[in-house]
C-alpha cells in the first residue's frame, strides 16, 4: 500500500479504456467521415466532397432552423443563468437554513427527471395556456429550456462560489461596504468566470435538446435538432451528417471554452 | 449576408405580412418545396411547415390541443384514431372540384369510406424484393421468402414489421388481415418457423446490402426496392399475389385548425394532377390522382415498383390496425420467430 492503489496499473485498464473510447468515439468519427462524401449514401464512400456542406448551408428549412435554435440558446442560456446566479448565491452565501437539501434537490430536478416525462408534462400544460390565451411564439420553448438549463448553469457557478476567499467580502463589510456593494464590487468580479461557463453550459445544452422542443414546439417551430430528427423516416442523405457535425463543431468548442473559463483564476 | 438577414426576418416576423396562413404538420423531408412554392405563388397563402418523425408524435401533440396546426398527414392505419379521437375537421373533400381526379381505386378507403375527411398523399406497397441474377423465377409470391427456391436460402432479409410480415404470412396461407382465426394463425406460425432457417437476417436499411448482393431476396417497401435498383439493374420488386399491403399517407383538415379556408384551398389544391406529381417526383411514391403520371419524371412514370402490374393490382389490401385480440396472437407468434 506503500503507493497507494492506483487503478490505471489494475489489468485489462488499458484494454478497457481502449474499448471504451472505440465505441463512444467510432460512430461520431464515421458520421463525420461520411459528411464528406461525394456519393449519396451514408455507407459506401465515394470520394471526399463539400457538396453536402453546401447543401445544407443554401437549404432554407435549414438557415430557419439553425436561427431559431440559436435565438432559443441565447435566450435560455440567459434567463437560466441570471436566476443560477441568485440561486447560487442564496445557497451558499447564507446560514444554513432548514430545508436546504429539499431546495437544492429541487434546483436540480430537471438532471433528476426523466426528459420524456417533462415534456409530456409540459406539452400538456402549455397546450393548455395555448388555447387559453391564443399566444404560440417561441416563448414556450423559451421558458422550457431556461427551466430545464438551470442546473447546468447553477452547478459551476456554485462550485466557485464555494471555492472563492470568503475573507475577502467578509473584509468589504467589516469597512462598511452595503451588501450589495459587497456583491458588485467584489463577489462579482470573482464569480465571472463562473457565470460565463454556466451560460455556456446551458447554452449548449439548450442548443442540443430534442425530446422536450420536439413536445412543446408550435406550428412552423423546428429546431435544428428537431429538424434533423424530422428527416430520418425517409432517406437519410449525408446532408444530415454535415448538419451534425457542424451541430459537434461548435458543442465541443463551447465544451472546451467552458473547461478553459472555468479554470480561469482572477 | 442579405439572405441571413430575409431568413432572420423571417423567422422572427414570419405571419406578420401575408395574406393567409397555413400551418402544416407533416413528415420531414416528404412536402415538395416546388410544390409549396406554387402553392403560395397561386394563392398568396403563406405556408409554415414543422416536422413529426412518428404518427404517435404527431397524434400526442395535436390530442393535446393549441398546436396552431391546420393540416396534418397522418398514415391510414392512425386515421381511424384521429376520427374516433374527434381531431379531424369532416371538411367533405369528396365535394371539391378536384376531387374527380382522385382514382376511384382509393375512394372508398375503409379508413375514410367515400373520402369525407382525408386526401391521399403518397401510397406505396410492401411486397418482395429479388436479385434476378441470383434466381430467374416468379417473384410475384410471398413463396420468395416464406417457402424460398435452393438459389435463394440463406440470402434472405426480411423486415422487422410485425403488422407487414403478419399479413403477407396470413394472406400467403390464405387467411384475411386482422383475423383471429387460430387455425389459420397456426399455419402462419409453421410456415414461419419453417422459413426461417433460410433468412440470413431481419433488418431495417437494406438497400445498400441488395446493391452489393450481400442480401438477395426479402420483403421490402416498394420506395426502397427503387432506390436499390437505380444502383443495381438486376434489382426487381414482385407483387405477392397471395395479397400485399398497401399504406397510404393521407392529409387532413384539423378540427381546430385556425385557417380553415385556406386548409381547404390547399387539400382541393393537391388533388390536381401536376401538383400531385410534384409531391411524388419529390417523395418517390404514387400519389393516388389520375393523370398525374403524365407530369412525372421519366423514370417514375415506368417504374415497375411504382406502376403495379393491372392483374396483381386486386392482390393489394389497404392496410389497418387490427383489434388488439389479433394483435396479440400476432406479438406471440412474432417474438417466437425472433428467438
Amino acid at each position: 500500500m506503500a503507493d497507494g492503489f492506483n487503478i490505471r496499473r489494475q489489468t485489462g485498464f488499458t484494454t478497457i479504456a481502449a474499448i471504451t473510447f472505440f465505441l463512444l468515439y467510432l460512430p461520431i468519427i464515421l458520421l463525420v467521415i461520411y459528411s464528406f462524401n461525394a456519393g449519396t449514401s451514408i455507407a459506401i464512400w465515394e470520394g471526399f466532397s463539400w457538396r453536402w456542406y453546401v447543401s445544407a448551408w443554401a437549404n432554407e428549412r435549414v438557415q430557419e432552423a439553425t436561427i431559431r435554435s440559436l435565438i432559443i440558446a441565447l435566450w435560455a442560456s440567459g434567463i437560466s443563468t441570471s436566476v443560477a446566479v441568485l440561486a447560487a448565491l442564496a445557497t451558499t452565501r447564507t446560514r444554513k437554513f432548514k430545508g436546504q437539501g429539499a431546495v437544492f434537490a429541487m434546483i436540480n430536478q430537471p438532471l433528476m427527471v426523466p426528459e420524456i416525462v417533462t415534456a409530456v408534462a409540459l406539452l400538456i400544460f402549455f397546450a393548455m395556456i395555448k388555447v387559453a390565451t391564443g399566444y404560440t411564439g417561441l416563448a414556450y420553448l423559451v421558458i422550457a429550456h431556461a427551466a430545464f438549463c438551470i442546473p447546468f448553469a447553477y452547478l459551476p457557478i456554485r462550485a466557485r462560489l464555494q471555492g472563492m476567499d470568503l475573507n475577502l467580502e467578509q473584509a468589504a463589510s467589516d469597512l462598511y461596504a452595503p451588501p450589495f456593494q459587497v456583491f458588485r464590487r467584489i463577489t462579482l468580479p470573482q464569480l465571472w468566470p463562473g457565470i460565463l461557463a454556466g451560460a455556456m453550459l446551458a447554452f449548449v445544452i439548450s442548443l442540443d435538446d430534442v425530446v422536450i422542443t420536439e413536445f412543446v414546439k408550435s406550428a412552423g417551430q423546428d429546431t435544428l435538432p428537431t429538424y434533423m430528427l424530422g428527416q430520418l423516416r425517409r432517406v437519410v442523405t449525408p446532408e444530415v451528417n454535415a448538419i451534425s457535425t457542424v451541430l459537434l463543431a461548435i458543442s465541443v468548442t463551447m465544451v472546451i471554452a467552458f473547461t478553459a473559463v472555468s479554470k480561469l483564476k482572477t | 449576408m442579405t439572405k441571413t438577414l430575409t431568413a432572420i426576418a423571417l423567422v422572427l416576423a414570419a405571419p406578420a405580412f401575408a395574406e393567409g396562413n397555413l400551418n402544416i404538420y407533416n413528415w420531414g423531408n416528404y412536402t415538395s418545396p416546388e410544390m409549396i412554392e406554387k402553392f403560395e405563388a397561386e394563392t398568396g397563402i403563406k405556408v409554415t411547415i414543422t416536422d413529426y418523425d412518428s404518427n404517435d408524435t404527431a397524434l400526442a401533440k395535436v390530442k393535446a390541443g393549441g398546436h396552431g396546426f391546420d393540416i396534418v398527414v397522418p398514415s391510414g392505419t392512425y386515421v381511424p384514431i384521429f376520427i374516433s379521437e374527434g381531431l379531424l375537421m369532416e371538411s367533405k373533400p369528396n365535394e371539391m372540384e378536384n376531387f374527380k381526379n382522385m382514382d376511384p381505386q382509393w375512394v372508398d378507403v375503409e379508413f375514410d369510406p367515400g373520402r369525407n375527411y382525408t386526401v391521399p398523399w403518397q401510397w406505396g406497397t410492401v411486397g418482395v424484393t429479388v436479385n434476378t441474377s441470383v434466381y430467374s423465377g416468379d417473384i410475384n409470391t410471398s413463396a420468395v421468402i416464406f417457402d424460398p427456391p435452393e438459389e435463394l436460402k440463406g440470402k434472405i432479409n426480411v423486415t422487422p414489421e410485425m403488422n407487414d410480415v403478419m399479413g403477407l404470412a396470413i394472406h400467403y396461407v390464405g387467411g384475411e388481415q386482422c383475423t383471429a382465426d387460430k387455425e389459420v394463425l397456426i399455419k402462419v406460425r409453421d410456415v414461419l418457423q419453417a422459413a426461417k432457417p433460410s433468412w440470413l437476417s431481419m433488418d431495417y436499411g437494406m438497400i445498400e446490402k441488395y446493391a452489393k448482393g450481400d442480401v438477395s431476396a426479402g420483403s421490402n417497401w416498394n420506395g426502397a426496392s427503387m432506390r436499390a435498383r437505380n444502383k443495381n439493374e438486376d434489382i426487381a420488386f414482385g407483387y405477392p399475389q397471395e395479397g400485399y399491403p398497401v399504406w397510404m399517407d393521407n392529409a387532413a383538415i384539423l378540427a381546430d385548425a385556425q385557417n380553415v379556408d385556406e386548409a381547404k384551398t390547399f387539400l382541393n389544391f393537391i388533388m390536381d394532377p401536376e401538383n400531385a406529381a410534384m409531391l411524388s417526383s419529390f417523395a418517390r411514391y404514387a400519389n393516388g390522382i389520375k393523370g398525374s403520371e403524365a407530369f412525372m419524371p421519366e423514370d417514375m412514370k415506368t417504374a415497375p415498383e411504382i406502376v403495379v402490374p393491372d392483374d396483381l393490382k386486386a392482390a393489394a389490401y389497404v392496410a389497418r390496425t387490427c383489434p388488439p385480440e389479433a394483435s396479440k396472437l400476432y406479438t406471440a407468434i412474432w417474438t417466437d420467430l425472433q428467438k
